[in-house]
């Protein structure tokens, strides 16, 4: 067990301290290079910005790593590092369940069907470990951010703890947090957090992100290096004898054309809106060009992409119920076979292999490797560490707070735990069984009740360990690896900034703008007026709050 | 769901109360009846006392969910946030109506608004009407009420189920484009075209609600006089000229009442179905008042604004309820309510 104190951080070089950020994103812990640990992350300046983001010192909790297991599938260059099997013998972290008895309510994003509440092994068995009840109130993870915002309005439906998406932060959240959640500073900050080992267990980097208005608020869902991939049906463009890596944007465009044939039912393409930015380098908030800020709206590698996928729409590639914007159901065309080509969050892969293999042994989905949209080499942005947050509603009794910290401590038991063991697979015996090599089988009920929920609440830092799909770790592992390469921080990497609120809304017109014109109801030349009512009704506003930020970092 | 539905003497008799309800205080005070003595307000309270105490419930009921709600609206006046209540956001006196009026999505929403109500006025008011003349002439009581469940039973359905049919039916992937795809003809998809999306709403409405919207037809198309039939049968009244005659005044009291009703909601033209499909036509075809609202408030976080927005709607529709409601009175009609 190392200990890491805040006060320890030495200046790295640009090149360490970089690719530090990326473990520490990325369960340092498990990754063990202990050079690179030193260069802590709270070595930062005490106070990063002025306009927003600001840390200071003391607020973040101090980092202390327990390490249970060491990974098969080290991490190279931040990406995931993987586990091939499950240890003989797991760690019990907890010898007795950390909760008092209570039960809380809790609001979670899914992407899938909603597992069932009443007769739920999987949520009978956590809970009883936890010694907690979590009584989940689970939502569209495509709409979730509408639902959130009609339900923090109304303080008495928020429920005891929430989960917010990092991309789906409600306007003048500022004023949310304040209002509605518990500032964690007191339970969680400095030293305080050695009360929960494994929340302790949580590099910085995370918690960073968890700071709103200068105050430790968020628990926080690890993401990994990369948030995102395009998919293809291995299997059924295996049995079409096509070997698919397109090297370019235009290639992918040949492919998906190839593969259309709406006579069978089968179209190329889900919406690859999230696929076209990847492609073509969109920056995921701002660009800095010479020292001109550039908003991602503005760039060429915006318009680039909406016009390759303004190609693909005209290409009648795109399944038509896609076309009429039906996101929600995109998984299911998807792994029905309707659509081969779909982009879709890392997490995705293995929840698509644990509904689909029981059923259907031949399903294979797999990324393609990345592509830079002009077939030279690809440029991907970072993904913030931290891809969710869960907050606590706030509560006159601490003794309720504390309990869901412990609670919280529970569900972050990394890998090689019992605990772990029991959220990630379930219930040994009813939702899987240990075959010869000590790999969890799932059973056809963990399909329906081992759904992501718990994790959603707060998890330990990111490892992959889905070992009871064959060969997917290897997979996973080497796909983000390979990614790793070519991934660069993004302009204010790492920092949690509060828009003001008055520019809440002027981006919201651009996703209507985006599906109009790539569905061909509206054209380039919409996108400039478009750019030039968002500069006169605060973009450029926005951009000076913006360059205040960087000036100051 | 009863299938029962032909117009039975119980709802024969309870249409008929209801509008007698409506027009009978109405023939005292036409300006043609008789000048009455000026009473005051304390002999009619003592006169009507148990009346109005049998209205308290009712009035305490609408006071708790509807007026005292309408306070709520205070909050166009104000830079709203709900995270800092009503007390805790600033007044900003008419901002938020002068950036309303001045934004062109504002506008554009309440022309396509207009655009949907006037041609759902023209070509779905009418197909109850008509419908409910065809049935009334269908003899046979088993058929006709075979019928009648059957095009009543998409009133049931909700508008996700509704959308999801006309998907699967029409959409591009649907069974329309698979069959015609068969034949040569591709890329049919009625589902995403903004052009026909007019036609589609109002398909769908029809489709969804005009069996529903007969049923209070056929109502007061069951109260007419068989006799005033016969009479008119015997002075050698044609098919059409019963029609005009006999049934369609009986029917007008009806008609203008629902009319002045749905004046009354010309701003609300669905807000379910037009969300469902905003994604698919895109919004310039499918943003209304209340998709605005939608998005502006809730979705953006632009609570006052969306207010505001909110308010000019139901603003305009009062005036409308009582612009219609005294073109109605000008046409010897009762309408909805007159003054006492």
């Amino acid at each position: 067990m190392k200990t890491q104190s805040s006060g320890s951080g030495i200046a790295a070089t640009r090149l360490n301290r970089r690719s530090f950020l990326g473990l520490a994103g990325l369960g340092v812990a498990a990754v063990g290079v202990p050079s690179l640990l030193t260069s802590c992350s709270s070595g930062a300046p005490a106070s990063v910005t002025g306009g927003g983001g600001t840390v200071s010192t003391g607020v973040l909790p101090t980092y202390t790593a327990v390490e249970y297991v060491k990974p098969d599938f080290p991490s190279v260059n931040g990406s995931t590092a993987g586990f091939a099997k499950i240890p003989d013998t797991l760690v019990q972290a907890f010898s007795s369940p950390p909760g008092s008895g209570g039960t809380y309510t809790a609001m979670t994003p899914l992407w899938g069907t909603i597992p069932p509440s009443k007769g739920n092994q999987y949520y009978e068995a956590v809970n009883k470990a936890m010694g907690t009840s979590i009584k989940f109130q689970i939502s569209d993870g495509n709409t979730y951010g509408d639902k959130l915002a009609a339900v923090l309005a109304s303080e008495k439906d928020v429920p005891d703890w929430v989960t917010i998406p990092s991309w789906n932060i409600p306007p003048k959240f500022g004023q949310a947090v304040e209002a509605l959640f518990e500032d964690l500073g007191p339970y969680l900050s400095g030293d305080k957090v050695s009360k929960y080992k494994n929340l302790a267990n949580i590099p910085t980097d995370l918690w960073r992100l968890c700071v709103f208005n200068d105050k430790l608020y968020g628990l926080p869902f690890p993401a990994e290096l990369q948030t995102n991939a395009i998919y293809y049906r291995k299997d059924i463009l295996d049995d079409l004898g096509i070997d698919a890596q397109p090297k370019s944007a235009d290639e992918l465009l040949d492919l998906a054309k190839e593969i259309t044939a709406p006579a069978k039912k089968q179209w190329a393409a889900e919406d690859l809106w999230t696929g076209a930015t990847y492609m073509f380098a969109v920056p995921p908030k701002w660009k800095l060009d010479g020292d001109k800020l550039l908003n991602r709206v503005e760039t060429d590698e915006y318009r680039a992409a909406l016009e390759w996928l303004t190609k693909l729409y005209a290409a009648g590639v795109v399944h038509p119920d896609a076309v009429a914007d039906k996101v929600e159901d995109s998984k299911q065309r998807f792994e029905a076979g309707q659509t081969l080509i779909c982009n879709d969050g890392v997490g995705a892969w293995a929840e698509a292999l644990g509904r689909q293999l029981a059923s259907n042994p031949d399903f294979q989905q797999q990324p393609f490797a990345p592509i830079a949209a002009d077939g030279g080499t690809p440029r991907l942005f970072k993904a913030d560490p931290t891809g969710m947050y869960s907050f606590l509603k706030k509560n006159e009794d601490k003794a309720k707070i504390e309990e869901m910290l412990a609670v919280a401590d529970f569900l972050a038991a990394p890998f090689g735990t019992q605990e772990f063991q029991l959220i990630n697979n379930g219930v040994e015996g009813v939702h899987f069984t240990l075959d010869k090599d000590n790999l969890p089988v799932p059973t056809d009920l963990a399909a329906t009740e081992v759904q992501p929920t718990y994790i959603f609440l707060d998890s330990p830092a990111v490892v992959q360990s889905r070992v009871q799909y064959p060969g997917f770790v290897e997979a996973y592992c080497t796909w983000m690896a390979d990614a790793a390469q070519y991934v660069e921080e993004p302009l204010f990497f790492g920092m949690q900034i509060t828009e003001p609120s008055q520019f809440s809304g002027i981006a919201t017109p651009f996703d209507d703008l985006q599906k109009d014109i790539v569905r061909g109801r509206k054209t380039m030349a919409d996108l400039d007026k478009a750019i030039e009512t968002w500069k006169s009704s605060g973009g450029d506003e926005l951009r000076d709050f913006y360059q205040g930020i960087l000036d100051e970092q | 769901m009863s299938s029962d539905t032909a117009p039975s003497v119980a709802q024969d008799d309870e249409v008929v109360t209801r509008s007698a309800g409506a027009t009978a205080p109405a023939e005292r005070v036409r300006p043609a009846a008789p000048p009455r003595r000026k009473v005051s307000w304390r002999t009619r309270f003592a006169r009507d006392r148990s009346l109005i105490i049998m209205t308290l419930p009712a009035i305490a009921l609408l006071a708790v969910f509807a007026y005292v709600p309408l306070a709520g609206n205070v909050i166009a006046w104000q830079d709203y946030s709900p995270y800092v209540g009503i007390s805790g956001s600033p007044f900003v006196g008419w901002w938020n109506f002068q950036r309303l009026f001045a934004d062109a999505a504002f506008w554009h929403a309440v022309g396509n608004t207009l655009l949907i109500t006037g041609f759902q006025l023209v070509f779905f008011f009418p197909i109850p009407i008509i419908m409910a003349l065809l049935l009334n002439s269908v003899m046979t009581p088993r058929i006709r009420t075979a019928i009648q469940s059957v095009v009543y039973l998409p009133h049931f359905f909700s508008w996700v189920i509704v959308v999801t049919v006309f998907q699967q039916m029409f959409g591009g992937a649907g069974f329309l484009a698979q069959r015609l795809a068969d034949h040569g003809y591709s890329g049919f998809d009625l589902m995403t075209n903004p052009d026909s999306f007019l036609l589609l709403v109002t398909s769908q409405a029809i489709w969804k609600d005009a069996g529903w919207g007969m049923i209070i037809f056929l109502a007061a198309l069951s109260t007419v006089d068989p006799a005033l039939y016969e009479a008119s049968v015997m002075d050698g009244a044609s098919k059409w000229r019963r029609m005009w005659h006999v049934t369609l005044p009986a029917l007008r009291p009806t008609i203008i009442l629902l009319l002045i009703l749905r004046l009354g909601d010309a701003l609300t033209v669905g807000f379910e179905q037009l969300i469902l499909q905003r994604g698919a036509v895109g919004a310039d075809a499918a943003e209304v008042l209340d998709t605005f609202v939608y998005y502006q408030g809730v979705v953006n976080g632009d609570w006052s604004f969306a207010a505001a927005a909110g308010l000019v709607k139901g603003v305009v529709a009062v005036i409308l309820v009582l612009v219609a409601n005294k073109v109605a009175h000008l046409f010897g009609e009762a309408g909805v309510y007159q003054k006492a």
